[in-house]
């Protein structure tokens, strides 16, 4: 019946039928491919591409903000606070949810900072980007202006902030941090790990009008802080030691130089002075890659130092006595290599014949070059070997180099006695202290370490270093007959210019040249001197090295010793922990010159205190209760006149007990370090935000509060005060 | 054809749409319950808005189902004039929403006129298709006119502007056409004609610009692939599983009217894959119990009805899941008795009522123990033409 009712087309119903069905058939085919084609699109997307979804969807939804964790403090053996951090507010946006107002804020940072509109636009408008610094490191103050107005997207963040107590004192060494915190040089970069800490964050879900609020899926992770670091060095030693080199290398017109103090007996790094030196808290004006730790990164020819190795192996091997009596060739020897071809060995000094005990005194090339023959390449290769040369000590500083100590069947015809005076090899400079120290402790090789403690920050000790003996080099009659040497050295010898009188030292001189790049620099010279002291009790062994020195010549006794001397004399004077017994035994204080050092009586007893200063000739004045010395003043080592007054503020035991209440001193005005030092000294926990001059403390000075409290110093940067100057 | 006997009507049909009347409810409302918050200070606002709907809709449906189809071939040239009045009305009239003007308002009521007028003219198109039989193959007298009515239609829904309503009713009346065997030369000249005029209108409005460029280039810009780009990763963030129930994440004004549009990929996000394939089934189920009531109707009028009726539901559902999944270019076009909105709910309801009145005239579901071998014989044409088909 259908569609046949005309009388135009005739009714052939077959024909109708099959064209319908037809028709029908090609519309359901239609729907069919459809559905087929939807539901491919939907395995597509729901199965196959569902990570990418759902990643995309997350980061939409989900943002993670980290919660810095605050790098570990940095402390010195006495529990002086080296390095700490202090807070700072940086701000930053998710450009993607700022979008209505970006022009907003960027006119209100650029208010507040003064800083070009469009500076923060580009980056309030940068596309794709969900996280975007704005400012970063704001000072307190200047952050409550842009905080106080609640701008929407505006996130802040309290970022830590490294804060190097004491500038450029030891700041090689230190090495610095990234604006991420993340340490980049030295120290920090090696102790990274364990000062860094876990960041904590949390998550906020958003929606997509850019409202937050913590994601009910994350719990908020706190962020664990950074493991506190003891290390072995003494405040006071390196600040000795850097004031004097930095002194020594002035006088002389050197180039730069490099110190080291180290502790013989227990392998203890005490002291590390290099310069240039440069201050971690301006680190942005430094490239990492230029600040090295030389003390281990840079080879030296060490010259003359280097004859410990052929003195000891003689004396071990009994090759020779101090008696033992050498012809020095006045100064000039001729070595036939066979046939035509000659060696020439010169010394600085002409001498015909002298002792072994002479040689080293006056340092002969061609005394050792004699002696070295009997004792052989196997032999002098091993006792170099024993004294650690050519194997990196393992202290605990970036990028330490091993060295350069050729095995015998590398060795060409003069190499021995090349070697025998410290040429055709390359050390570090704290190779040549690890060796020394090894005569000064008995001929026991012990391992530098610099590095005593690292506690958790809820105090837990993680991990502890104890002195570590590398191995027995040489026998303690070796080490008689070397020390007797080379206090002959510093008494008659080369050293001469070293000698001190109230304390026995022993030590070599050497002219090294550096080794760059697998040669031995000819342009530039190191100047050294490397010694111990006392001799009867060595508490101390130093190396003082200094580059091209102008103004005295080129040679370790008068140019880098003056500066070991200078060091020894402030050390014995100042040291209470050392110099105690020592001034105990020896017994001739009175002979003290006019300008006297203040000798650290901290953490003392009142009675040893006034008796150690009455000893010096200096008066004593306490105020405080109690029976301990917490604070002094002049500070220790200052040079004052004899009889004057050294203030001692007395407490009733150096840690208060806890619950016991304290009266919070004034420290506004204080520069944060002094504030700091002062506080801690305390025994209160110091918080500071910004850097500076402390403006404000909270709890306020005066109040009372349980000992070991956080004290909240607000610093701003120093500002000159008008009405101070009339 | 005498009186015939009233069947059941087709149960696993009504079954599929109550199950999706029922499912939108919490679909809506959880994609729009931030929404309502937002901008009503209720979450709960468009859910009962949408309940309401959902209720005036099975009333609605059940109305279709009551009146017996036949009824409606004296009435479909009047309503389509009536729809055609109103769709005149409204562009003078009507409120206008996000620049175009679709909606009327009757008493409280708004309603989208076009709606209405796509279900009259596809009726109106079955009725004369009936009447006329084989006239379509003939140019002046079966096509021409047709157009006519198809052309005014879908110009004064264009002219809204609703480009996506007016292009769907072109299309479905097109598939009226198709099948009805208009001559395939006809459809295309047609086609050749309208297309570039349909190029011009395209071009005249810089939003349609936007997204078919969008749509081809795939590129990122612009707020109609914005939301598209949100509708995928809500379908993506769903995976398999989903992501539970009122936990979509997109719905918190990532994507924009995902109660509306794109309630699909919010389907897609809570319930996965298992969702979506759940309701495209839905659809499926829809559109087979459609075709097979058509298979077995009684007249040509009602067997085409069956399947405009059928093939707008499928059509709307196919091309919006398209448009959300990225594969066609985003139009505003409602997924049927699913997406937030009353107009198209109402009306599908109501066409959806007729194919059940219409199921209720076949012999899918005897009302009496079944006599097929005696009602359906080889005897005569008529009978057989109905066994075929």
């Amino acid at each position: 019946m259908m569609f046949a009712r005309t009388e135009k087309f005739q009714p052939d119903e077959k024909k109708i039928l099959r064209e319908f069905r037809t028709r029908f058939l090609l519309l359901k085919t239609f729907f069919a491919l459809f559905f087929a084609a939807v539901a491919v699109r939907l395995l597509n997307i729901q199965v196959l591409e569902a990570p990418k979804y759902q990643a995309l969807a997350r980061k939409q939804y989900e943002q993670r903000f980290i919660l810095p964790a605050t790098r570990g403090n940095v402390y010195d053996r006495n529990g002086n606070v080296l390095i700490s951090n202090t807070i700072f507010v940086s701000f930053a946006a998710d450009p993607k949810f700022v979008k209505g107002h970006a022009g907003e804020i960027a006119t209100r940072f650029a208010q507040v900072f003064g800083k070009p509109r469009s500076q923060y636009l580009e980056k309030l408008t940068a596309e794709n980007k969900r996280f975007a610094w704005l400012e970063r490191r704001v000072k307190p103050e200047t952050a409550k202006l842009i905080r106080q107005d609640k701008l929407e997207g505006v996130v802040v963040i309290n970022e830590p902030k490294r804060i190097y107590h004491y500038d450029d004192l030891a700041g090689p060494l230190f090495g610095f941090t990234d604006i991420d915190n993340k340490g980049i040089s030295g120290l920090e970069l090696e102790l990274d790990e364990e000062v860094r800490g876990t960041n904590g964050s949390i998550v906020m879900q958003r929606d997509g009008l850019g409202r937050s609020r913590p994601s009910a899926d994350y719990p908020r992770v706190e962020p664990v802080n950074g493991r506190d670091v003891t290390l072995t060095l003494d405040l006071t030693y390196q600040a000795i030691l850097e004031e004097e080199l930095k002194r020594g290398i002035k006088a002389n017109g050197a180039d730069g130089g490099l110190a080291v103090m180290m502790n013989p007996a227990t392998g203890e790094i005490l002291a590390v002075s290099i310069f240039p030196s440069l201050n971690p808290n301006d680190a942005y004006r430094h490239n990492p890659g230029e600040v090295r730790n030389r003390l281990v990164t840079d080879l030296f020819e060490p010259g003359s130092v280097f004859k410990i190795v052929t003195a000891a192996a003689a004396y071990e091997y009994r090759l020779t006595s101090p008696e033992t009596r050498y012809n020095a060739e006045g100064g000039t020897w001729k070595i036939n290599l066979g046939g035509k071809t000659f060696r020439l060995i010169k010394d600085t000094h002409e001498h015909d014949i002298i002792t072994f005990q002479e040689a080293v005194e006056v340092s002969s090339n061609i005394v050792m070059a004699k002696v070295v023959k009997s004792i052989g390449p196997e032999r002098f290769y091993r006792q170099a070997r024993d004294f650690g040369f050519g194997i990196p000590t393992g202290v605990e500083l970036p990028g330490e180099l091993r060295g350069r100590l050729k095995k015998p069947n590398e060795w060409s015809g003069t190499t021995l006695q090349t070697m025998s005076y410290g040429y055709e090899v390359a050390v570090t400079p704290l190779q040549i202290v690890q060796a020394y120290a090894a005569v000064a402790n008995k001929g026991i090789l012990m391992k530098p370490y610099i590095v005593s403690q690292i506690r958790s920050s809820d105090g837990t000790v993680t991990s502890e270093q104890r002195p570590q003996k590398i191995r027995s080099v040489i026998s303690e009659e070796t080490c008689a007959l070397l020390s007797h040497a080379f206090e002959g050295t510093v008494e008659r010898g080369t050293a001469k210019d070293v000698r001190l009188q109230n304390v026995r030292i022993a030590g070599k001189t050497g002219t090294s040249r550096k080794y760059v790049d697998g040669k031995y620099s000819t342009k530039s010279y190191t100047a050294s001197f490397v010694g111990y002291f006392p001799v009867e009790d060595p508490q101390i062994v130093c190396l003082v090295m200094m580059d091209n020195p102008r103004n005295r010549g080129y040679y370790g006794g008068s140019t880098s010793g003056p500066v070991f001397r200078a060091v020894a004399e402030r050390i014995l004077n100042t040291s209470s922990r050392f110099s105690r017994p020592t001034i105990a035994q020896t017994g001739k204080l009175e002979e003290q010159p006019e300008e006297i050092s203040v000798p650290d009586v901290r953490t003392l007893r009142r009675n040893l205190a006034k008796k150690i200063l009455e000893t010096r000739g200096l008066k004593s004045q306490f105020f405080g209760k109690g029976d301990v010395v917490v604070r002094q003043s002049p500070e220790p080592g200052r040079k004052i006149e004899q009889g004057e007054i050294v203030t001692l503020a007395l407490k009733n035991d150096f840690t208060p007990a806890a619950g016991s209440s304290t009266v919070i001193p004034d420290v506004r005005g204080m520069s944060v370090r002094r504030a700091m030092n002062q506080l801690m000294l305390d025994d209160f926990d110091v918080r500071v935000e910004g850097s500076g001059v402390v403006v404000q403390q909270s709890p306020a000075p005066g109040q009372r509060v349980k000992a070991g409290a956080t004290v909240v110093l607000e610093c701003s940067p120093k500002t000159v005060n008008s009405a101070s100057l009339y | 054809m005498t009186d015939i006997q009233r069947n059941h009507i087709d149960l696993p049909l009504l079954t599929a749409v109550l199950i999706l009347m029922v499912l939108s409810l919490g679909v809506v409302y959880s994609a729009s319950a931030t929404w309502a918050y937002e901008k009503f200070g209720d979450s709960d606002r468009m859910l009962n808005s949408h309940a309401l709907k959902i209720l005036i809709g099975i009333a609605a449906l059940f109305m279709g189902m009551m009146v017996k189809y036949t009824a409606y071939k004296k009435l479909t040239k009047f309503s389509l004039i009536a729809a055609i009045l109103i769709l005149a009305v409204t562009l003078v009239l009507g409120g206008e929403v996000k620049g175009a003007t679709r909606w009327l308002r009757v008493g409280g009521f708004g309603f989208q006129p076009s709606e209405f007028a796509k279900f009259a003219l596809l009726f109106h198109l079955c009725a004369l298709i009936a009447a006329k039989g084989d006239l379509i193959k003939d140019f002046k007298r079966g096509f021409v006119p047709m157009m006519i009515w198809i052309c005014s239609v879908s110009l004064l829904v264009m002219l809204q502007p609703n480009l996506s309503s007016g292009a769907m009713i072109i299309l479905l009346s097109c598939v009226m056409l198709f099948v009805s065997r208009a001559r395939i030369l006809h459809l295309l000249g047609t086609l050749l004609t309208v297309l570039p005029l349909a190029g011009l209108f395209l071009m005249s409005a810089p939003y349609r610009v936007e997204r078919i460029r969008s749509f081809i280039t795939g590129s990122s810009g612009g707020n109609y692939n914005y939301q598209l780009w949100q509708g995928i990763i809500g379908f993506g963030n769903g995976g398999i599983l989903g992501v539970g129930p009122g936990e979509s994440k997109q719905r918190d004004f990532f994507l924009p009217e995902s109660y509306g549009d794109f309630v699909f990929s919010i389907i897609g996000e809570e319930y996965g894959l298992l969702g979506t394939a759940f309701f495209l089934a839905l659809f499926l189920l829809i559109m087979l119990r459609g075709f097979k009531i058509a298979k077995y109707a009684r007249d040509d009028f009602s067997r085409l009805l069956a399947i405009a009726i059928t093939s707008t539901i499928t059509m709307y559902a196919l091309v919006n899941a398209g448009v959300t999944l990225g594969i066609l270019p985003t139009t505003g076009l409602p997924m049927p008795f699913v997406s937030y909105g009353g107009s198209s709910l109402v009306f599908s309801s109501f066409a959806v009522g007729v194919l059940l009145n219409i199921s209720a005239y076949t012999d899918l579901h005897p009302r009496a123990p079944r006599m097929r071998e005696t009602v359906i014989g080889p005897e005569t044409d008529e009978i057989a033409v109905r066994k075929v088909y």
